[in-house]
């Protein structure tokens, strides 16, 4: 019975092609909608996710935003401030200095922007996140392995994203001129080593921070000249890998209550919770994506799909009564129109899922939505089940109320002559 | 109402029987009579035809035998249950089994091949895919169109849509043939060929077979022939049907 309940729906679905078709092309392109939508929020809530285990902590200036502490901190917070024996020490740590400067001479533009972290090159495998966890065997390892490797050997060494490398039309081996803008009077020359994997790091550059510090230094001590305003304040974050949240805890108490810390006084946060401070700023961008765009997008594939079942419902009123007068239970007829949305919402839902996930991931390169730091997106596996999810609540929610007309057909009524 | 002695299984040899039958609908706050305290007995095996001008009930009355519609009052009883008060779940399992329509614009379901159309009905029945086959084959068979049953209503002409109607009325076996003007949408001799099949179908398998029709050449081929008027049975003509049928006597059981 099922079986033939099934032929009978596929049946019904090619009774009128082109508007399956166009029915199941709108729902595809609605889907496409939520899963981008779905994507970008998904990866922002696993970033800001607290992890138990293998954490980062970052640790910035308390009350300033952008943070700008001493580099003096930097050693003592590198270390987790632990000055007394059983005190915690991290795992791993780095410095961060932003340094952003323009291929262009007093210009800072798209095309010519370079934004670049200057910190311990051999930390660009241990703490990056998703470098460190690049597999051994994995193509894209190897060659930062070596660009890392000729920044040990060259100070001037620069790792470029991919995106940014091809923004500033400039190619790997290359050298390339900085002019300072948060730097100002700093300008340094490059030479440009490596690119990152694909991905998260598409926008960022590396440099080595002592050749960047030694610039500050260099620059001081020029005659005549007051003494660089970044001089003693261009430490923006102090990155630190611990074991788990205990440690984290003790860590933090151990910053907090250090005296060497005072001005400006430093905060400790879990990477999780400094993203999602981060993300404060575009918490707007997100509500209206998470509350206003994606709920508009499932309400138009549902919207879709009725005005689709509705139409074939109306049409088909006779040959409802007419199963009806076969011996057909409402049921019978309510599943078989249930059978039609739900089969064609999960076809199209599953296809533009697919669809999207091959395309955006692996034509397009994923999907340039810059929000802070995070820049390309990509679609994630989990996409497959989205896409057949929305696609059928959708389809079943959209379908429910015609469904239920044709099962309340009244035979009497349809085929009423009164004669 | 149907009065105390009367609340009883209809008496053997009865296949449908209608008791203190009232059938009105409410149109723009006007009650609209449609039948009148009617009665009516048929027999098993009985070819009936029903005639009446449009608007005399003719097709209310069917429904209500086939437990399409539900009476405002009296009792529908078909052999031994009494249809009026089944619920409408009762009643979609009872049809199944119990009845065959067979309608005026055949209503295939034109997605479907006309072997499909006549195995609907089966699919609703504890039935193995080889046993409905050997069923639906057989019926195909019986209305001569084994040869076209691969073929959708489409590709059909409008005499064997309705052969395809009448195996789809069949295929369950049911006692009870209802048929809505089954020729009214025919030339004259595919409808010819239709009534000739009814009553090879009462003849043969004695089927109990209701005809609503407005067509005196039609309703001349049954053997009893009922007019109603005004939501009720007025007049009982018996005719001589031009080809003899064995069976049940005609008798009287109307008011």
């Amino acid at each position: 019975m099922s079986m033939k309940l099934l032929v009978l729906v596929v049946k019904n679905i090619r009774r009128n092609l082109l508007r399956s078709v166009l029915t199941g092309l709108g729902t595809m392109v609605l889907v496409v909608v939520v899963i981008l939508v779905w994507s970008i929020l998904w990866y922002l809530d696993e970033q800001t996710k607290e992890k138990t285990t293998n954490m980062k902590a970052i640790v910035t200036e308390r009350w300033q935003m952008p943070s700008r502490m001493p580099l003096s901190y930097a050693p003592e917070l590198r270390a987790g401030a632990a000055r007394r024996p059983g005190d915690i020490r991290p795992q791993d740590s780095m410095t961060w200095q932003f340094y952003v400067g323009s291929t262009e001479p007093g210009r800072l533009r798209r095309e010519t922007a370079l934004f670049i972290v200057a910190t311990q090159p051999e930390k660009v495998l241990t703490m990056f996140d998703e470098l460190d966890t690049l597999p051994p065997d994995s193509p894209d390892r190897r060659p930062l392995e070596k660009a890392i490797q000729a920044m040990k050997t060259n100070r001037q060494a620069l790792i470029v994203g991919r995106e940014r490398l091809e923004a500033i039309n400039k190619r790997v081996g290359e050298r390339v001129k900085v002019y300072g803008m948060s730097f100002k009077g700093i300008d340094l020359e490059f030479d440009i080593v490596g690119t990152f994997p694909e991905g998260r790091w598409n926008n960022l550059s590396v440099m080595d921070w002592e050749y960047l510090n030694a610039a500050v230094d260099a620059y001081n001590r020029r005659p005549g000249v007051r003494p660089h305003p970044m001089t003693e304040r261009s430490l923006s974050i102090v990155w630190l890998k611990v074991p788990d949240m205990r440690s984290f805890t003790a860590v933090a108490n151990q910053i907090a209550s250090s005296p060497s810390f005072t001005n400006p006084q430093v905060k400790t946060e879990t990477l999780a919770s400094g993203t999602a401070a981060f993300l404060e700023a575009f918490r707007d961008l997100i509500w209206g994506m998470r509350y206003f765009l994606m709920p508009a997008a499932v309400v138009t594939v549902c919207l879709v799909i009725a005005n689709a079942i509705s139409l074939s419902v109306r049409e088909r009123r006779k040959e409802f009564a007419v199963l009806k007068v076969l011996g057909f239970h409402p049921v019978h007829i309510l599943s078989l129109v249930l059978g039609e949305a739900l089969l064609l919402g999960v076809v199209s839902g599953l296809a533009s899922a697919v669809g999207v996930y091959v395309v955006i991931n692996h034509v397009f390169g994923g999907l340039k939505f810059p929000i802070g730091f995070f820049s390309t997106f990509y679609i994630p596996a989990q996409a497959m089940g989205w896409g057949l999810a929305v696609g059928a609540a959708t389809a079943l929610i959209g379908s429910l109320v015609p469904a239920w007309i044709a099962c309340r057909v009244r035979v009497a009524e349809i085929f009423a002559r009164v004669g | 109402m149907a009065s105390a002695e009367d609340a009883f299984p209809i008496p053997n040899g009865l296949c449908v029987q209608l008791r203190g039958i009232h059938k009105y609908f409410v149109r723009g706050g006007e009650r609209l009579d449609i039948l009148n305290g009617l009665n009516l007995q048929v027999p098993e095996g009985q070819f009936l035809a029903l005639m009446g001008p449009s608007g005399s009930g003719k097709t209310t009355l069917l429904n209500l035998i086939a437990g399409l519609d539900k009476p405002c009052e009296g009792e529908v009883w078909v052999r031994d249950k009494c249809i009026s008060a089944m619920s409408e779940a009762q009643l979609a399992r009872w049809r199944t089994r119990n009845i065959g329509f067979v309608f005026q614009f055949y209503h295939l379901l034109p997605v479907l091949t006309a072997y499909e159309n006549v195995e609907l009905p089966l699919l609703l029945l504890p039935l193995s895919a080889s046993q409905r086959r050997q069923q639906v084959e057989m019926v195909l068979e019986l209305v001569g169109l084994k040869d076209r049953m691969h073929h959708r209503p489409g590709q059909l002409s409008g005499g064997q849509q309705q052969r395809v109607g009448i195996a789809r009325a069949l295929v369950t076996d049911p006692a009870l043939i209802l048929a809505d003007e089954p020729t009214g949408d025919l030339d004259a001799r595919s409808a010819e060929e239709i009534l000739d099949l009814l009553v090879e179908l009462q003849r043969s398998l004695h089927k109990t077979i209701i005809l609503v029709t407005h067509d005196p050449r039609a309703a001349a081929r049954a053997e009893r022939i009922l007019h109603l008027d005004k939501g009720r049975l007025v007049d009982h003509l018996p005719v001589e049907p031009p080809i003899p049928v064995r069976g049940s006597p005609r008798r009287a059981g109307t008011e």
